[in-house]
């Protein structure tokens, strides 16, 4: 930079200068459109189509843009690829200004241009790259096919092609995460502009009307008969493994204070038989039996649950109801221990959200594998994990207040899906 | 370095001689597959300590969910691992049928069964190519691509897309394939035998790619199943799992196939896995196209997808591993109560520690590659 | 009284006409003295210019061409935008890479920072003024060309150990220390090669080395010695392969690990100077292979007097830069073909496998020498 933004200033009064300054700015300007280095950066499902365009049958090479870096000192386009978060918003501001100028920057995909299919709802997602960085060219679609990319890409040649340095390339500034809702504001512009366009609508045929009154339309609509097809009765696959009623026989007589979530006033014992083969048993179980009952199954010789599928929660409103769910890798017979954690509402109401509201021994000592299971709870829920080893925020950054999935969070940034 | 006051996250504490520094790892790095951060504890080039950092993806898929139809949820799934996406709308559709308790025809059963083979494929093409490309083999990476190239030529034929297929519905799919689908998969499985000749000899008998990956990484059969490995992972380790066999869904118990296992656990291993993966799904397409109806119904009969009260849980085995889904519906309508997904990465980056303590910075590397981890199913 | 001079024909032109043109000069100016200074200018004058054209004049060029083959190996096309089929394609990079903003990373030795590009130029130009192009065309025909070369190509590693170290960047850092180890370790076996290459030939000169393959192909080092000159080529390969820290053995930049090893930090021109050296070495590796094992500027004569008069007709210089050139297509097709193997077993590779084959070959050849050479 720096010596070139000075030719404008030395050489215009020069007589004739004016035409140097212009080969400049044509050599410069052809240099600069001709060979975009991008910076090898992506986060989700437009990584993949960002990929494929310099692979084999899309060839970015084309362009001389093949030349990924993974270092952002080298790269002159920055292409944000996938959706942004919150916990990826500094990451991204500070891999910006570490390029060096004069950098572009392509926004990839629906996420990076308004939070795409993330608007509403959404606790996590930063609402289009535009808030956090300046964006020269916005490629749409979800995600953008390559032959979208290279268009943007074409795009920001020409946008380079007219800069001059009489006007230099100047770094914008990076923006604060804001609460800014562009679809919205879009959506409502193009509500306005609709509404007018339909008063003109009506305007024209009334005039048409007018005009014309024995007019009558020839337009008949044709109903498409709607393609008919059977009703297929559903097959439940084969059990593996012990039945549900087994299962259920032989933890009632360890634990007797269990039992399984039903609406019929059947007694349990029915209705556990009348279960279809590939529905697993899942036990409601207080948090006192908890622990033994998992260590029961895992190394009682006919369970040998050894294989902890997944541990999740669902937040009721006075209680929540911890799921976890165990199978047995060589018998296949799977049971989901539903742990009811009752909420503690001694704590004042005020103070609820940022609370923990319940608390369960951890089995990560068990099972190696709930460790990121049970921060991933805690991180959602605000369960708390006794005698887990590292119990700490998974997915948010640490300071994040409230837990999401709880029916009752709020977040300021959380716009509302209108109905 | 006192190694008193470890940052959070490190547990093992050690005397040591030498001087430990730390290596921030991504959300930004060529080889973390997407935005993973890795704190690496190093001894010189040697790993002590690994702690992964979730999260720089986190979508809150799960909490939008809760206001979306069970519909607009297998739009979501195609975003979590979308090198399959095909395979998670099965998963999804699959927990909304036993909702809904309706069944699938014959023939959607087939193009159910096809087109998540022929994303496992794609998946695994990637995971060629980057395991090469990981290694240092540019040439890898592209050649496992040109072929992923022409199933999504197929997948975009049938489905209208590319990558978000967004395909399956309850009760069979959107559409109905069109008429040159069956000679569209002859052709590509006839093409891809021979280029599949090709790229195993250009990697699996190279030798250094057998010196950098044979030993390195090794996960126990206990320690796999302890931390709930699945899929390729888990099966490299020596334990025979697939869903496909021990739970089967759609058609998979009329077709043959065997599943391939191998009983080290190391990268090697993991690699071979996958690639004899590739081979079963051909098998597996090529009995589908000699049984595959030509008449009959495309779907069952469409009925409003509105699930009764209760629990419902799905799975299926996708290119990684275990894929499942929970839906719990808590009145009878068409939004879900809650609806969660299990994604087989998790558990793997979960056990990353394990397999690459004690290995060099290079060694990370081919283990994450051949882990194969997709992060936006992890953070979801 | 010193007098510099430089003998060859092109030196012996210039001397003859230096006077010629100072003839028309005043009396006070006219001197013999002077006028050999004056050649020797000129002389020396020529001789930069040229070694600065073979060298930046190529790395364009050769930019170009690896990003063809590589494509073209991949199953893809390259750059095809830019002039014909994407010729330009090189010269827009280096024209912008000029004209991004310069600066160092916070925390950085920004002397050493600067200085560190500057330093890894340093080896391949002077390795260049080494090589003969011609019969009478070279820089520098020192007698002791080989051990300059050994001496000279360690100066690289200096360069990418300061630029790695001034980076503040612990990437930087771990890339720099592993490429520090790797060329000091490939240093000895690329120096075995060189020095099997002067027992046959028995001169140190790179001239005479030349010259000693004069003949048919089969006089040529790597065919004249049955079997042990193929392994020494093949050897020489491998190391110089790793001496200019090139795929598969670009350990210190391995992009997939290190995110760029030792340049992860630089821009600009900078950068541009680490990448310029990276192929000018490529050129000066590939013109000592030439010159060592396939006969130099000499043509590729087969021993038949019909064939042989037509292809002496053409320059040494051409033959030369044909093998240069052959040679630059295997480093690039060896690049995009193998993986990367690790740090360790890279450094096992050096000191368990091609040291005590250097060591075997080097007493062989002896052998050889003794009984039938």
């Amino acid at each position: 930079m720096g010596i070139i933004n000075l030719a404008p200033k030395i050489l215009d009064p020069i007589p004739g200068g004016k035409y140097v300054v212009n080969a400049i700015d044509y050599v410069v300007n052809w240099a600069r459109a001709n060979s975009i280095w991008p910076l090898t950066y992506g986060t989700s499902c437009c990584a993949i189509e960002m990929m494929s365009s310099s692979m084999a049958r899309y060839d970015i090479a084309r362009f001389g843009s093949e030349v990924f870096r993974a270092s952002p000192r080298q790269a002159d386009l920055f292409i944000i690829a996938g959706t942004i978060t919150r916990r990826m918003a500094p990451a991204l501001q500070m891999l910006w200004e570490q390029m060096p100028g004069p950098k572009y920057v392509l926004a990839m995909g629906a996420c990076t241009i308004s939070g795409g299919p993330f608007i509403y709802d959404n606790y996590a997602v930063v609402r289009g790259a535009q808030n956090l960085i300046p964006v020269d060219v916005f490629v749409p679609g979800c995600p953008p096919r390559p032959e979208a990319l290279f268009h943007g890409l074409l795009t920001l040649r020409e946008k380079i092609l007219k800069e001059t340095c009489r006007d230099p390339w100047h770094e914008g500034e990076p923006k604060d995460v804001s609460t800014m809702d562009r679809y919205r504001e879009a959506a409502k512009t193009w509500a306005a502009l609709e509404r007018i366009k339909d008063e003109e609508m009506a305007e024209a045929r009334a005039k048409f009307k007018e005009e014309n009154p024995d007019y009558k339309s020839s337009f008949k609509p044709v109903r498409v008969k709607k393609e008919d097809f059977p009703e297929v009765e559903r097959i439940a696959c084969k059990r593996f493994g012990l039945s549900q009623l087994d299962i259920y026989k032989k933890l009632k007589a360890k634990f007797p204070d269990i039992t399984v979530h039903t609406h019929s006033e059947d007694p349990i014992e029915d209705v556990v038989a009348a279960m279809p083969a590939d529905r697993p048993l899942e036990v409601m179980i207080s948090v006192e039996d908890y622990l033994p009952a998992v260590e029961y199954v895992k190394n009682d010789p006919e369970f040998k649950m050894n294989y902890l599928i997944d541990v999740t929660a669902i937040d009721y409103d006075d209680h929540f109801d911890m799921v976890t769910q165990l199978r047995s890798i060589e018998k296949g017979h799977k049971v989901f221990f539903c742990v009811q954690i009752k909420k503690n509402f001694d704590i004042p109401e005020e103070e609820r959200p940022t609370a923990l509201l319940g608390s369960v021994p951890t089995i990560s000592h068990l099972y190696p594998g709930a460790e990121v299971k049970e921060r991933e709870v805690y991180d959602m829920f605000g369960i708390n994990f006794e005698g887990h080893p590292d119990l700490r925020r998974i997915f948010l950054d640490k300071d994040f207040v409230g837990y999401p999935l709880r029916k009752d969070f709020t977040h300021p940034q959380m716009i509302k899906r209108p109905v | 370095m006192s190694m008193t006051r470890l940052p959070p996250g490190f547990k093992i504490t050690r005397d040591t001689n030498t001087e430990e520094f730390f290596i921030n790892m991504g959300p930004q790095h060529p080889s973390t597959h997407g935005a993973l951060r890795l704190a690496l504890r190093m001894d010189g080039e040697t790993i002590v300590e690994i702690v992964p950092h979730f999260g720089y993806i986190h979508r809150g898929m799960e909490k939008q969910a809760e206001s979306m139809s069970y519909l607009q949820y297998i739009a979501m799934s195609d975003r979590q691992d979308y090198l399959t996406a095909i395979q998670n709308n099965l998963g999804v559709v699959i927990a909304l049928e036993k909702g809904m308790n309706i069944g699938v025809t014959e023939k959607a059963e087939y193009i159910r069964v096809m087109l998540s083979e022929l994303g496992r494929i794609a998946s695994h093409l990637v995971f060629f190519g980057c395991f090469g490309g990981d290694l240092g083999g540019q040439t890898c990476l592209l050649f496992g691509f040109k072929e992923r190239e022409m199933i999504h030529d197929i997948l975009e034929e049938v489905t209208g897309s590319r990558l978000t297929t967004n395909f399956f519905r309850p009760g069979g799919s959107r559409f109905d394939v069109p008429e040159n689908f069956i000679d569209r998969v002859k052709a590509f499985l006839k093409h891809l035998e021979g280029a599949m000749k090709d790229y195993e000899r250009f990697l699996s008998k190279n030798i250094i790619v057998l010196e950098r990956s044979k030993g390195i990484g090794i996960l126990s059969a206990e320690d796999a199943i302890a931390y709930g490995c699945s899929g390729p992972v888990l099966r490299a380790s020596g334990v025979d799992f697939d869903v496909r066999k021990a739970n089967p869904y759609s058609i998979y118990d009329q077709l043959q196939f065997d599943v391939p296992v191998t009983y080290t656990g190391d990268c090697y291993d993991r690699y071979t896995v996958r690639i004899a993966e590739i081979h079963e799904s051909m098998r597996i397409l090529y009995q589908c196209i000699e049984k595959f109806p030509k008449e009959g119904p495309w779907r069952a009969k469409e009925k409003p997808v509105r699930l009764p009260v209760g629990r419902y849980y799905s799975e299926i085995e996708t290119a990684k591993g275990l894929y499942a889904t929970y839906v719990v519906a808590a009145t009878t309508g068409e939004k879900p109560y809650r609806i969660h997904t299990r994604g087989p990465s998790f558990p793997h980056i979960a056990a990353l520690n394990k397999m690459a303590q004690g290995h060099k910075i290079s060694d990370l590397v081919t283990i994450m590659a051949t882990l194969d981890p997709v992060i936006p199913e992890i953070d979801r | 009284m010193f007098v510099p001079s430089i003998t060859h024909p092109v030196g012996d032109f210039i001397r003859d006409w230096v006077p010629k043109l100072t003839a028309y000069l005043p009396d006070a100016l006219h001197n013999a003295t002077l006028d050999s200074i004056a050649a020797f200018l000129i002389n020396a004058l020529l001789c930069v210019i040229a070694v600065c054209a073979v060298n930046i004049g190529s790395a364009p060029i050769l930019i170009y061409m690896e990003r063809k083959v590589c494509a073209h190996v991949q199953c893809r096309l390259g750059p095809m935008r830019l002039g014909w089929h994407g010729t330009l394609q090189t010269i827009a990079d280096v024209i912008k890479m000029l004209f991004k903003e310069v600066y160092s990373p916070s925390g950085a030795d920004k002397l050493m920072f600067y200085v560190a590009p500057l330093i890894v130029l340093i080896a391949p130009f002077i390795i260049a003024a080494l090589i003969p192009f011609d019969h009478n065309l070279i820089v520098a025909d020192i007698d002791m060309g080989i051990p300059m070369i050994i001496a000279v190509n360690g100066f690289g590693v200096l360069g990418i150990l300061l630029g790695g170290w001034s980076s503040n960047n612990k990437y930087s850092l771990l890339g720099a220390l592993r490429s520090g180890a790797q060329m000091i370790s490939y240093e000895i076996s690329f120096a075995m090669i060189l020095l099997f290459v002067v027992m046959i030939s028995g001169s140190t000169s790179l001239m005479d080395i030349a010259q000693a393959q004069d003949g048919t192909v089969l006089d040529w080092f790597i065919f004249k010695i049955p079997v042990l000159g193929f392994i020494a080529f093949i050897l020489f390969f491998i190391s110089s392969t790793a001496e200019m820290n090139r795929a598969p053995f670009d350990i210190a930049e391995a992009e997939q690990e290190l995110t760029g090893g030792y340049h992860t930090e630089y821009n600009g021109t900078p950068f541009a100077m680490f990448y310029l050296a990276e192929y000018i070495a490529l050129v000066t590796n590939s013109a000592l292979a030439a010159t060592c094992f396939l006969g130099g500027f000499h043509a590729p004569c087969i021993g038949v007097a019909a064939i042989d008069t037509y292809l002496q007709m053409v320059p040494g210089v051409v033959w030369l830069f044909a093998k240069i050139y052959f040679m630059i297509w295997c480093y690039m097709m060896v690049r995009w073909t193998f993986v990367r193997p690790r740090v360790d077993q890279l450094m096992d590779f050096e000191w368990k496998f091609l040291l005590p084959v250097n060591l075997v070959l080097l007493a062989a050849g002896a052998v050889w020498m003794i009984f039938v050479g």
